[in-house]
């Protein structure tokens, strides 16, 4: 039998080595198969938005279609949009725990219709999903501890040391043993993740990728364990450090990080750029006609020379009031944006520093859950609103009939938008 | 293994001293095992006797003197000194989850031996271990069946120079004279034994020489002949102890 295979039956045999690195295995399948039941099912809404969608767009196309009116086409068509899961989500939901994956709009104010979405479910919010990163994060750094705090202590305090030396049990045997419970403690947490990047079909680049940074991280834990244990104090105290310095680095400093980072970048909560915009689109109503779409038209000269507003109510100028709503909140929405993006850029350099921090963002960039993730999406859904605009306007403003016909030829939300 | 001629001690220290935490614990101390001898050093508690062990297995650096176990300087080659001696702890700490055979296959693994379940046997026969305890978990194991495994460890490896540390502390007399028994086998065997004790009558029983550890060096060295008055050596040490 190898050294190795005698330290594997050795530890196998320790009283809580199964039940914990059991626990852990347990801990991680549960928070794997959440995940990938959550991810499921956000795949499955997209998937079932698209029928539902049609199927109202044809009793919308039923009744706009009788009088051909641009503008009702354009109030009462939503149009979805979605934001499909990467393959790696389950393992990281981030974002898409608290921020809309499916957003239905309409050739309205935007920014209102975005935002209004950004309601988090605090309780959810406040801990975060119990996912796999959330397992691997700060979970697993306890169970390394657990196996790690007493590797030459136990020795010693169970008179064993001095015979282990002098049989020659020296680096050698403890590289061994603390790579063997690493080693454990390692597949514990990695085998559910790998069966459920199977399941969800992850490329094995990505998956290697992910277990290379959960290594290191575990990495880090284990050379904490050993440093603090060459420090040659009795098992108690050493668990006692470890046990401070992961209630230190995983939950005191990240959380006090956090704190300084949201007061030096102030932001404003999204809700309050909807009301923002929906007071600048409501005022609109008491605003002059000509004086909306004289602004309007500042921006959008192509539409000056359009037969003129002549009836108390024209789509014209409702839209023309609900494009400026736009415009209104286009500066609070770029400082909202940088102040979301300066949040993250800190939180990556506090990453840098404290590998509990570093571990999410990195895990949650890989997913594609991270804000850059959101936020890429919410430009996706801009650049689709656009074009909605650029469809519906010459109807509305041409005053062109918009028949049956002319819902098939409305932009789509597609995979590449 | 390395080769001494026959004139050359096992275990030579010269002008061995130690100090620890700035206090001197060993001071000019002189001894020497020849193979096939064994030797029993004794001393109060906080003499030295452990020290003197760290010190010749390379876990403790000496502040002056010279060390050669088996012609090897055990703070510059501790590895190949190691190789070299087997160590019995005054508690035999066995790995309570494995079965005696597991206990000897782990711990002579850590050397790179790997012992056949015959040679086990043999040693643990030679070491007087029931064969029905051998496959059993060592948790229930008494002291002297632990220290039995540790004594079939030892021969197993075959090393020419055993470091006993108080190894009949807590052994009821029958079983301290098992052990003392079996300390003349390993004689028998051409090994050099050390052993360091508080149990002048058993180190009268198995030892060729007695050294007395106080003060730092041995005070008195005697050969442990059938004329030894044990009784009047118990009264010098005593004296020797407390004065």
């Amino acid at each position: 039998m190898s050294r190795f295979a005698q330290e594997l039956r050795l530890f196998l045999r320790q009283r809580l080595a199964v039940p914990t690195l059991a626990l852990l295995a347990l801990l991680a399948a549960v928070s794997v198969a959440a995940g990938v039941t959550e991810i499921r099912r956000q795949a499955e809404t997209i998937v079932r938005i698209q029928p539902l969608q049609a199927a109202e767009e044809a009793a919308v196309s039923a009744w706009v279609s009788r009088d051909g009116d641009a503008g009702n086409a354009a109030y009462y068509t939503f149009h979805a949009t979605w934001d499909r899961p990467s393959a790696l989500a389950f393992a990281a939901l981030g974002q898409r725990d608290v921020a809309p994956y499916v957003l239905r709009v309409r050739a309205l104010a935007l920014e209102s219709q975005i935002h209004e979405g950004e309601s988090y479910n605090a309780e959810l919010a406040l801990p975060g999903r119990f996912d796999w990163a959330f397992v691997l994060t700060f979970l697993a750094p306890l169970i390394l501890i657990v196996l790690l705090h007493d590797l030459i202590s136990g020795e010693r305090e169970a008179g064993r040391l001095q015979a282990l030396q002098a049989a020659g049990g020296r680096a050698g045997l403890w590289t061994r043993r603390a790579g063997l419970r690493l080693g454990l403690v390692f597949v514990a947490v990695a085998a559910p993740f790998v069966a459920g990047a199977a399941v969800s079909g992850a490329a094995a680049a990505e998956v290697l990728a992910v277990l290379a940074v959960a290594s290191l991280y575990l990495l880090f834990w284990a050379l904490v364990c050993l440093g603090v244990g060459a420090l040659g104090r009795s098992s108690v105290a050493n668990g006692a450090v470890l046990a401070a310095t992961w209630v230190v680095l995983t939950l005191v400093l990240p959380a006090l990080a956090h704190i300084a980072i949201n007061s030096a970048n102030p932001v404003r909560q999204g809700v309050e750029l909807t009301l923002a915009q929906r007071e600048a689109v409501h005022a609109g109503w008491d605003k002059p006609k000509d004086a909306t779409l004289t602004a309007f038209f500042r921006v959008h000269p192509e539409w000056r020379d359009t037969p003129p507003v002549t009836s108390g109510f024209h789509w014209k100028w409702y839209y023309a009031f609900q494009h400026l709503g736009d415009l209104s909140v286009a500066d609070p929405v770029r400082a909202y944006r940088r102040g979301l993006e300066s949040r993250d850029a800190w939180t990556a350099r506090v990453g840098l520093v404290l590998p509990a921090v570093g571990l999410q963002t990195t895990l949650h960039r890989m997913a594609g859950t991270d804000l850059a993730a959101q936020l890429a999406y919410q430009d996706r859904i801009r650049a689709f609103h656009e074009r909605l605009r650029r469809f519906y306007y010459p109807y509305i403003f041409n005053e062109t009939p918009f028949r049956e016909g002319d819902f098939a030829k409305a932009p789509r939300w597609e995979e590449g938008d | 293994m390395p080769d001494l001629t026959a004139a050359e001690p096992a275990i030579d220290v010269r002008d061995l001293c130690v100090d620890r935490g700035g206090t001197p614990v060993l001071k000019n101390l002189r001894l020497s095992v020849k193979a096939g001898e064994v030797y029993a050093l004794l001393g109060g508690n906080g003499a030295g006797k452990s020290t003197t062990l760290a010190v010749l297995m390379g876990l403790l650096r000496p502040s002056g003197g010279s060390v050669q176990v088996m012609g090897l300087d055990p703070a510059t080659q501790a590895d190949a000194v190691r190789r070299s001696i087997a160590y019995l702890p005054e508690t035999v700490a066995l790995y309570e989850t494995l079965s005696a055979y597991e206990n000897i296959a782990y711990f002579l693994g850590l050397s790179g031996d790997r012992p056949s379940r015959a040679e086990m046997d043999a040693a643990l026969d030679a070491a007087g271990l029931q064969a029905g305890a051998r496959t059993r978990r060592t948790g229930g194991f008494s002291k002297g069946m632990r220290q039995k495994v540790a004594i079939a460890m030892a021969l197993l490896r075959e090393v020419p120079v055993l470091l006993l540390d108080e190894p009949t502390t807590g052994l009821d007399p029958a079983a301290a004279s098992d052990f003392n028994a079996l300390v003349g086998g390993l004689r028998e065997r051409g090994a050099a034994v050390l052993m360091v004790t508080h149990d002048l009558l058993g180190a009268a029983d198995c030892a060729d020489r007695i050294g007395f550890l106080a003060g730092g060096g041995i005070v008195e060295e005697v050969q442990a002949d059938d004329g030894l008055d044990v009784l009047a050596l118990h009264r010098r040490f005593g004296e020797a102890a407390a004065g």
